[in-house]
């Protein structure tokens, strides 16, 4: 067999094994019938997911663009749902983007410091080292507390989550770039600001590749926990919301469409790293 | 020797470098070296591994301090890397990340030389070392002699008239180690105007110094112990080291190294 055959073969598998799933989670909802409240099956049946959970969605759409709320007395629609779960998703989105931008960008600036000087490494080191060892989770109330409910606190939050992985991701990848690439630029006269932006940088991507996955796995988790605590709008939002009437149906919806999320961004931050490592041997790339 | 060729291109007075050693003893790499080296001259460093030499050609590169002496070279003394002298290193120092051509015009574009002189630059020494067909591969599809012909051309293209080469061609196969001594003495022969670059090239074999020397310094516990000019004409051949002059040289170079000995051992055995 063809390596090409084989990875056809292979994709069979992976879609044997994704429908075998979706089968058994609906054996599951037929054979277990218990309900969390009267009309709320603890195991949801698709054809229950599709129809009923999926439209109520739309008591989540705050209304707008011509199409009205639940809340203003409207009935249930497919539109408003679909809007409402867009809507969520983007805010979501947006703070993850965010955090993950000025995380990513924090880290690795003080990642990067450590090595750029002795004064630079002292400024940085020991600040990091403590804040890396605040456990995420716990900071939770805290950040609520400072930050009240209000977008820039979830973004902040997001960002220490994502920052403190680039951080040491950063800091091991520089100590393990190979010195005769330093020396060889310094020898062709390239400034220190040179090093870093032509030899450091490029160098370290196959190891920060591990880091920036892992801190968008961090990020996804770090944005749901900031918004199960009294934001407003989001996924965060709509599945704590859920919980409190026992909606368990909705939570899972939800919680799927996060695993479409989750695996778009892993394989688009992926594909990107990818591409960007061109260069390197193929072991490296995958 | 002509009025515009300095006389003291390289210029070491009492250089010595110490390391301490993690058992807190210090030890001395380097001990009271000193030499003048003309411009456009050849000199080969040789000496057993843990000589020293390594450590001296660093001071030179400005990568290392001195802990003693000074260290001059075109008349400046040394007090950290620069443009003017190049090395070639002993382990493979081309950036995997950058496509060869780029790598060749780093030195010049590290110094804001314009992209289309720079890039002729670059193209010129890659065919000079043979490999004008490679100029947009990655580095990791070329070979090991093919990444020292590039790390030459990044040397030669970057322009400084001081090279050291660090022990270049020593992983290397004994054909392709062969063709780059050639490579190299062609560069270092035909290239440019005027006077040659001088060039510093530390090896452990004695063979390929004399064939590329215009002298030889040998080296021994930090210490320089002998200073051999190589006058046998160039363009050197096979036979060239079967001259009796070249060939008392080489037993000289074999004494310093501590391998005369070896003669007359089978002899001797039962």
């Amino acid at each position: 067999m063809t390596s090409n055959a084989r990875i056809v073969g292979d994709r069979w598998v992976s879609l044997g094994v994704f429908a075998a799933i979706v089968a058994i989670w609906q054996i599951l909802s037929i054979v277990y019938t218990a309900e969390a409240a009267p009309g709320e099956p603890m195991v949801a049946g698709w054809q229950v997911l599709f129809t009923k959970t999926f439209l109520s969605m739309s008591d989540y759409w705050p209304g707008g663009l011509g199409v009205p709320s639940v809340a203003e007395g409207a009935p249930r629609s497919y539109l408003a749902a679909a809007l409402s779960l867009a809507d969520h998703s983007l805010q979501t989105i947006v703070r993850l983007a965010l955090g993950l931008l000025a995380g990513g960008t924090i880290g690795l600036t003080l990642g990067l410091a450590v090595s750029w000087s002795r004064w630079t490494r002292r400024l940085v080191d020991l600040p990091t080292q403590f804040l890396r060892t605040l456990p995420l989770l716990a900071m939770v109330p805290l950040f609520q507390l400072w930050f009240g409910t209000n977008f820039i606190g979830e973004v902040l939050f997001v960002a220490y989550g994502v920052g403190v992985i680039v951080f040491a991701g950063a800091v091991n990848a520089v100590s393990n770039v190979p010195q005769i690439y330093i020396d060889n630029a310094r020898a062709l006269g390239a400034t220190r600001f040179a090093i870093y932006k032509t030899v450091i940088l490029p160098a370290i991507l196959p190891e920060m590749r591990s880091s920036v996955l892992l801190s968008l796995g961090a990020g996804w988790g770090a944005v749901l926990g900031a918004e199960y605590l009294g934001a407003q709008s989001g996924l965060g939002f709509v599945i704590v919301y859920a919980q409190q009437f026992a909606y368990l149906d909705r939570m899972f919806l939800v919680a799927l469409l996060f695993v479409v999320y989750t695996s778009i961004s892993y394989s688009a931050v992926s594909r990107l790293t990818a591409r960007m490592l061109e260069w390197a041997p193929p072991s490296q790339r995958n | 020797m002509p009025a515009n060729v300095n006389s003291r291109m390289i210029e070491l007075a009492h250089v010595g470098r110490s390391f301490r050693r993690a058992d807190g003893a210090t030890v001395n790499a380097i001990d009271d070296v000193s030499f003048v080296i003309p411009e456009g001259q050849f000199v080969c460093f040789v000496g057993a591994s843990g000589c020293g030499k390594s450590t001296l050609l660093q001071m030179l590169a400005g990568l290392l301090e001195p802990s003693q002496g000074d260290v001059v070279v075109g008349d400046k003394a040394v007090t950290g890397p620069g443009p003017d002298r190049g090395v070639v290193f002993q382990k493979d120092s081309v950036f995997p990340w950058m496509r060869v051509i780029d790598n060749v015009e780093y030195g010049l574009k590290c110094r804001g030389a314009p992209a289309a002189e720079r890039r002729e630059i670059a193209r010129t020494y890659l065919r000079h070392v043979g490999l004008p067909h490679v100029e947009r591969a990655w580095p990791r599809e070329l070979s090991g002699g093919m990444l020292k012909r590039v790390a030459i051309a990044t040397v030669f293209a970057n322009g400084g008239r001081v090279l050291m080469l660090d022990e270049p061609f020593g992983a290397l196969d004994y054909v392709t180690r062969r063709q780059l001594q050639d490579v190299l003495l062609n560069l270092w022969n035909a290239d440019g105007v005027g006077t040659r670059r001088t060039v510093i090239f530390v090896t452990h074999d004695v063979d390929e110094a004399l064939s590329l020397a215009d002298r030889v310094m040998v080296f021994r516990a930090g210490v320089k112990v002998d200073d051999i000019p190589v006058a046998v004409a160039r363009p050197r051949t096979t036979d060239s080291l079967l001259l009796p002059e070249m060939v008392e040289i080489k037993r000289t170079l074999l004494r310093h190294l501590g391998l005369d000995h070896r003669v007359g051992v089978d002899e001797a055995a039962p």
